[in-house]
């Protein structure tokens, strides 16, 4: 090899090196908002993977942000790939926690026992959001009003029953509105959603009458039209007059939403009240396995101001982890994300509903029993 | 015919060629006009095709550059997406940026091309000088053939299987997708390559021969020197194909919102998977009181930001590849 070669050659690596150290940043400055900074100080380093739900992927990236703030030499990378997805990784051993929109099976917890250094896999409830019921109609919501109606009505609506917007049923709910005689399209996810199951959790919790469908996160009908992905059914609704379906308040923008009868009242959905039917809900202890906590949303409340559709996110992580560094990350991560800051930093990047005391308290037992 | 006899009179003068009666040939009037119209008519369909060829392709530079343009600044080029709250504004004033992505697509890109240009250029070379046409040769060119048309996503499947063999599950790293990219581009590196060297006249190769020079310098020193313009233009071509894959890429390099400059551990952004994800978010999240400065719709935004760049990667490698043929063409005497 002549001189002039090996020459150019070191001259390209330098040029490479130098490119790379100025490119080397790049990184935002954080925002300076002292109520998202974890509160206690951990000394944790190395790369470490979570996959799993899409729905929390920017409550992810807010949490990643805060938590490398107390540790920067944490690097964290989020792949939004689904909830199933997600749980499968997760039960490879390649990441270090997964997210997901339902509780693990007794099959996947019984899994788990391969991945986990001891025990099994738990889940503990992160991120909590409203699920909107989100209409696009002429004269209605583009003029900023909104539709109230009851359990049994948006049921009605999504089986089929009502069929015309000016339906008696949500006439008589909403006599301050002017409706028009139009067929109502329905949209819903044509994906498997955690967002789908959550809704129809609700329905038939609160409609069983009028809502006979077995649960799945597949929709159970063949009404109307599907579209994937929250973005997929936020789109559509947006694109047709008379169009309703449901999404995750965050992504519904400026359609019109409905506010749902609770009690004797109608109560719009905001992130405040979907936090008021979590209050009013319990932990399942029926599920097998330990340390995990299971919310069973108490979509019957009668509790003053709760919005009861609300769908809840989780993450699943081993109590014990084959690799130490691994398992104080795990951790240290799940304290921040379920504290006070970690949950006030979602409701900021996504408008979720700050999970209450009565759960919080249960979940903090068990990442306390991680090691 | 017999060949004419020269006879006293016929002293070959143009006096005594025979007479050609040129009318005969002259098309008449009406089938003139027939073809005039035929051949309109084709210059119209011609040219419409290529308008009709044309149109998606200028609507979706168009339509990328509109959008692009929107959030297109320095702010976005010169920040990844750590940080990031929502819709809100990051502490430069920007919402977030592509450097990170930048850098992934760059590096697995050459990363990638590391890999297949020493495999593509030496396979192509022993093709067209060593094999002759033996059987080997055949089933190389159709196993080429076959890894052409190998969907981009089975590329990153193999990448992925392969990794997770060596690596353990769940090794995602840049250099991964590296090998998945070099799958989808070692064909079409091969291909245009062994067509370059075919078409060396074999008269440079016996010359070279002939003066006592060994095989080795010929195909070094004539045939790839004198072939090489063509060589990058096809090099350019591969990369131009695997730099917007998106599939491969999202099984192998993975998603991360911080800079990673080390290709061979951790998770790697690349431009494609980011505009998928930007687009999967579709909107952003802005709290009431956030003000005029919390975008809703960045997402979108910056997916069609981060589009325009990969456009003007590909134009500039394409740039950078017409210099070097030019550059290294070999003068020619005419």
């Amino acid at each position: 090899m002549s001189t002039s070669t090996i020459r150019r050659i070191v001259a390209a690596v330098a040029g490479v090196a130098l490119l790379g150290s100025v490119a080397a940043c790049g990184d935002n400055a954080a925002i300076d908002d002292p109520d998202t900074v974890p509160s206690s100080k951990t000394e944790i380093s190395g790369n470490f993977a979570g996959a799993g739900a899409s729905s929390q992927q920017a409550a992810v990236e807010a949490w990643i942000s805060g938590f490398q703030r107390v540790n920067p030499q944490a690097k964290i990378s989020y792949n939004p790939s689904g909830s199933g997805a997600g749980v499968t990784t997760f039960l490879t051993g390649a990441t270090a926690w997964a997210s997901s929109d339902k509780p693990l099976d007794h099959e996947e917890v019984n899994e788990s026992k391969s991945v986990c250094k001891e025990g099994t896999a738990f889940d503990v409830p992160v991120y909590a959001t409203p699920i909107a019921v989100a209409f696009n109609l002429n004269g209605v919501s583009d003029t900023g009003q909104h539709l109230r109606m009851d359990a049994s009505t948006i049921a009605k609506i999504f089986n089929g029953s009502i069929t015309q917007w000016n339906d008696p049923a949500i006439a008589k709910q909403n006599p301050d509105v002017t409706l028009p005689h139009l067929p109502i399209t329905i949209v819903h996810r044509s994906d498997k959603s955690g967002t789908t199951l959550n809704f129809v959790e609700y329905l038939k919790a609160a409609a069983g009458n009028d809502w006979k469908y077995d649960l799945s996160e597949n929709w159970p009908n063949e009404l109307g039209q599907g579209a994937k992905g929250t973005s997929g059914v936020v789109s559509t609704i947006t694109q047709a007059n008379g169009t309703i379906g449901y999404a995750d308040l965050s992504q519904v923008g400026e359609l019109g939403t409905v506010a749902v009868k609770v009690g004797d009242d109608y109560v719009p959905i905001s992130a405040k009240s979907a936090s008021n039917a979590l209050v009013d809900s319990k932990i399942d202890e029926s599920v097998q396995g330990a340390n995990r906590v299971v919310v069973a949303i108490n979509h019957n409340t009668k509790a003053e101001n709760a919005y009861p559709i609300v769908m809840i996110s989780y993450d699943i992580a081993c109590p014990v982890y084959k690799d130490e560094n691994t398992g104080r990350f795990a951790q240290a991560w799940l304290t921040y994300i379920t504290s006070q800051p970690g949950q006030i930093a979602a409701q900021k990047a996504t408008g979720s509903a700050p999970l209450p005391s009565n759960i919080t308290d249960a979940v903090e037992a068990s990442i306390e029993a991680m090691n | 015919m017999s060949t004419p006899r020269k006879t006293a009179e016929d002293d070959g003068s143009i006096a005594y060629a025979p007479v050609i009666d040129w009318d005969k040939f002259k098309p008449s009037r009406s089938s003139l006009a027939a073809r005039k119209r035929k051949d309109g008519l084709m210059h119209a369909l011609i040219i419409l095709a290529f308008i009709v060829a044309l149109i998606p392709l200028i609507s979706v530079l168009w339509t990328t550059l509109v959008k692009g343009a929107q959030r297109f600044n320095w702010d976005f080029l010169s920040h990844n997406m750590t940080n990031v709250i929502g819709g809100q504004q990051t502490a430069s004033g920007g919402y977030g940026g592509i450097l990170h992505a930048i850098i992934g697509t760059l590096e697995i890109t050459l990363g990638a091309m590391v890999i297949s240009i020493p495999i593509g250029l030496l396979c192509a070379v022993y093709l067209v000088e060593y094999s002759g046409d033996g059987k080997l040769a055949k089933t190389i060119r159709l196993l080429v053939d076959v890894m052409s048309g190998i969907p981009s996503i089975v590329a990153g499947l193999f990448a992925f299987s392969v990794f997770t063999i060596i690596g353990g599950p769940g090794t995602a790293n840049g250099f991964e997708g590296s090998v998945a990219l070099s799958l989808l581009m070692i064909p079409t590196v091969v291909k245009t390559s062994e067509e370059m060297l075919k078409i060396v006249p074999n008269d440079l190769r016996e010359a070279s021969l002939a003066l006592g020079v060994t095989k080795q310098r010929t195909i070094t020193k004539v045939v790839l020197r004198t072939s090489l313009p063509g060589i990058v233009s096809g090099v350019i071509l591969a990369i131009a194909r695997v730099i917007g894959e998106t599939a491969p890429l999202l099984l192998t390099a993975g998603y991360i919102v911080s800079t990673n400059m080390n290709l061979f551990s951790g998770q790697m952004t690349t431009l494609p998977v980011y505009v998928y994800q930007e687009y999967s978010k579709f909107r952003a999240y802005c709290p009431e009181d956030a003000g005029a400065s919390c975008v809703a719709a960045i997402p979108m935004q910056r997916a069609w930001s981060a589009a325009l760049m990969l456009i003007v990667i590909v134009l500039i490698l394409n740039l950078i590849g017409r210099i070097v043929a030019k550059i290294f063409s070999v003068e020619t005497k005419r």
